[in-house]
């Protein structure tokens, strides 16, 4: 009774958060779509690997499924897609609620949504291809082992997050978690490329030892349970199934007890009082950026200079570039020379000696480096209007922005460049790549100032760093992939020169591109400033959050 | 002489009109208090006055120079404290106040000596080194105000300045306003706590539902009576109940 009108409240909540947002309801149609895009693949798969045919897919597939279903439950919400915090445990900490009522109602609220449904389906493929290949009787364990392995995954990804909500009680440690997590993302895409070459080199029979082991564990267990019930292990099913209710209502314990202290909230405990230096308050704003002239634009530079360290969400980027601009051209341009990355791809091989590719991942690198700036304005929210109620020329916000972000990116460009070359035992090539790379940075930035006047979008004011924007925020998100396409084809003409210009790009490379670079950024800042001029109030609205 | 004047003010937002033909004209060296219940529209007028809110129609004009026209020379002369804006709270109090200054082109020196006496002053020269971000909610009006002080402008525009804030902090800044009006300067603020612009005020204006109701010097406006009873006149509303909740 009571936990039917949590799922209530939820779908109510649910339905209300559509009202007068069409980019609401758009996107929840597109969340809707991939479910049913993944979930119905997943669905699919599992079917045939549950077939008497395909015995060695039976050993290996439901357990590396269940096992990646798990780890996707776990770091999902970490990574990607934030905490949904519709009904956080703090809207119900005044009302005199049992705590294992309040478990309930929250547990059967986390089971109406989208990748619950999409688990569900997924899943589902396994009683159904366990009913086909094998009979009722291991399809209905089957699917008590998916309903167990549902509950777990939803338990695991509530209790982990309650329990990480909990640990981020003051600003500081929140802010290092999601710097942290940031490098994780972003280390993950080249984690993938070394997990896959080493699938391709594994040995079978080994495999298919570890599936029977992680069969065993938490990981897998309840979906293990189906290959079980269909050899007629009957023991064994149960046994599993066990280990995922066990799982289960451990996580719901753990979730219990740390619920209790997530009801409080999270308690901004003011950070740590510092002593004040001697140093003057205009010495102590430019600090170690004293070079830079102390003019009114030169003041703004520092304060963008100082936000891109110091704002969490900032720094999450610059990081994220940073590794991926880095592994990107090494992964490229090496192939598989130094320590076999890739493997013994015949393409990769082709590919290091043809300098156009050369060209392309450096343009693809420098186009990388800018798209941070495509919501810079969102970064700052109602900041901005200190810049607006004091009157700065929209030509001077967006220059000084961009030259406070290329103290960071341009080192970095240089960095990358000569890392690469020297990598691949080509040192001549440095000027080339470091022309290029400025280049496509330079048509970048004025692609994303451009976006970031136009297209700017409110970011959640929370100190979640894990909460997400679910209003228009991800639909314009998408501009600053339309930035990034477009900044690659007007990119183009360099990598087109490389190729028709040979040998003589060595020499012409740094110098054309860098001048074709800082044209774009003259035009960026002009037309970008002019706007800003033109729609500062709009541009304020843009990226005031709604309550 | 008008320090500012508004005229003919709209905003609308979706179906809610929320200012509806707004004219105000505040005096220079007034002291002017702007009174309304919650949603009257106080925090978008203010906005479109400096600036930061485009009106739908109207104009707005500081010491002569239309914000909308000749926002250079109307902004110079203008400092603002809106309410439910975000600082640059990843700056340090002296670096947010030397960013301000700087912003505006003032010169370094002046810039440090009056950042220096703002901070002490206000009490924030203790917070030291502590982020604006990591500052209570009083304390970061304080840094707004001084903020808005910084480059010594002749209007002054406050939101809500004494919201959130405690009495001590409270009487230094109704000390400093009366001080820079005493000075010559101009003050218009918004506030619902009737104590604090009946203590400080020369004018006042009431408005509800995007409208002025009354405007005038305080003694005028009130004619002898209390200022809430004035208030709860012009605006409407209930203030007793009668048979209900007879069970509490």
């Amino acid at each position: 009774m009571a936990v039917s009108l949590f799922a209530r409240l939820k779908l109510r909540v649910l339905r209300n958060g559509f009202r007068g947002k069409p980019a609401r309801v758009v996107m929840f149609v597109l969340s809707l779509f991939f479910g049913v895009w993944f979930g119905g693949g997943g669905c699919l798969a599992l079917i045939a690997s549950m077939q008497p045919a395909y015995p060695e897919l039976t050993a290996l597939v439901p357990a590396f499924a269940g096992a990646l279903l798990v780890l996707g439950w776990l770091f999902g919400p970490l990574l990607w897609f934030g905490v949904d915090e519709t009904l956080t445990p703090a809207k119900f900490a005044l009302l005199p609620i049992p705590r294992r009522t309040l478990i309930g109602g929250l547990l059967t609220a986390a089971l109406i949504g989208v990748p619950v449904a999409a688990t569900l389906l997924a899943t589902a493929g396994l009683v159904v291809g366990t009913a086909i290949g094998y009979g009722v009787l291991p399809a209905l364990v089957s699917a008590l082992g998916v309903v167990v392995g549902l509950l777990m995954c939803v338990a695991l990804s509530r209790s982990v997050t309650s329990a990480f909500a909990n640990l981020l009680g003051s600003r500081r440690v929140r802010d290092l978690a999601a710097i942290g997590l940031a490098l994780l993302a972003a280390l993950l895409g080249p984690a993938q490329i070394f997990g896959i070459s080493a699938l391709s080199r594994a040995d079978f029979s080994r495999l298919e030892r570890f599936a029977d082991i992680l069969g065993w564990t938490p990981l897998a267990a309840p979906w293990s349970a189906s290959v079980s019930a269909a050899h007629g292990d009957y023991l064994a099913a149960i046994g599993k199934i066990g280990i995922g209710a066990v799982t289960t209502a451990l996580l719901l314990w753990w979730w219990s007890a740390t619920i209790e202290r997530a009801m409080l909230g999270a308690t901004d405990a003011s950070g740590p009082r510092r002593a004040a230096g001697s140093a003057a308050p205009v010495a102590r704003l430019f600090g170690r950026l004293r070079w830079i002239p102390a003019t009114a634009e030169g003041t703004m530079v520092v304060r963008e200079a100082r936000y891109w360290w110091r704002d969490t969400r900032r720094r999450a980027n610059l990081i994220t570039f940073a590794v991926l601009g880095v592994f990107l051209p090494v992964l490229v341009n090496l192939g598989s020379s130094p320590a076999g990355l890739v493997g013994d791809d015949a393409d990769f091989q082709a590919l290091p000696d043809n300098p156009a590719i050369h060209t392309a991942t450096m343009v693809f690198v420098g186009v990388l480096g800018a798209i941070a700036m495509a919501n810079q304005f969102g970064f700052d929210g109602t900041a901005y209007a200190l810049h607006l109620a004091t009157g700065v020329p929209g030509r001077r916000e967006v220059r000084s922005r961009i030259i406070g972000y290329s103290v960071y990116i341009v080192p970095l460009i240089v960095v990358i460049s000569i890392l690469v070359t020297v990598l691949a035992g080509k040192p001549s090539e440095v000027p080339a790549r470091i022309g290029t790379l400025l280049g496509a940075y330079g048509v970048s930035l004025a692609a994303c100032v451009l976006v970031s006047v136009y297209g700017a979008y409110a970011l959640p004011e929370t100190s979640n760093p894990f909460a997400v924007n679910t209003g228009g925020g991800l639909a314009k998100s998408l501009l600053a992939l339309v930035a990034m396409i477009g900044s690659v084809a007007l990119s183009s003409p360099l990598i087109l020169a490389a190729a028709l210009t040979g040998k003589l790009w060595t020499w012409l490379a740094l110098p054309v591109g860098l001048a074709y670079g800082l044209g774009a950024v003259w035009l960026g800042v002009t037309i970008g400033g002019d706007a800003v001029d033109r729609r500062g109030p709009e541009l304020l609205v843009a990226v005031t959050p709604r309550g | 002489m008008t320090a500012l004047a508004l005229h003919g003010l709209v905003k609308r937002f979706d179906q809610k009109v929320a200012v509806a033909g707004l004219d105000l004209d505040v005096p220079t060296g007034s002291f002017f208090g702007l009174l309304g219940p919650n949603g009257a529209g106080k925090t978008t007028t203010l906005s479109m006055a400096v600036g930061l809110l485009r009106p739908d129609q109207g104009t707005a004009e500081v010491l002569g120079h239309d914000v909308w026209v000749d926002p250079v020379r109307a902004k110079a002369l203008l400092g603002v404290m809106p309410d439910g804006v975000r600082l640059f709270d990843r700056l340090d109090g002296a670096e947010l106040l030397a960013y301000t200054g700087m912003l505006r082109g003032m010169d370094r020196a002046v810039v440090d000596q009056r950042a220096k006496e703002l901070l002490d002053v206000l009490a924030l020269a203790d917070a030291g080194r502590t982020l604006v971000i990591d500052y209570s909610a009083g304390m970061k009006k304080k840094i707004a105000l001084a903020c808005a002080l910084l480059h010594a402008p002749r209007l002054l525009v406050l939101d809500e300045p004494f919201e959130a804030v405690d009495p001590v902090s409270g009487s230094l800044i109704r000390d400093i306003l009366q001080r820079y009006v005493q000075g010559g300067g101009t003050v218009i603020f918004s506030s619902h706590v009737m104590e604090v612009v009946e203590r400080l005020c020369s004018h006042v204006a009431i408005m509800a539902d995007g409208r002025i109701r009354t405007v005038g010097p305080l003694e005028q406006v009130t004619g002898g009576r209390e200022l809430e009873d004035v208030f709860v006149e012009v605006v409407g509303g209930r203030i007793a109940t009668g048979e209900e909740l007879q069970w509490l």
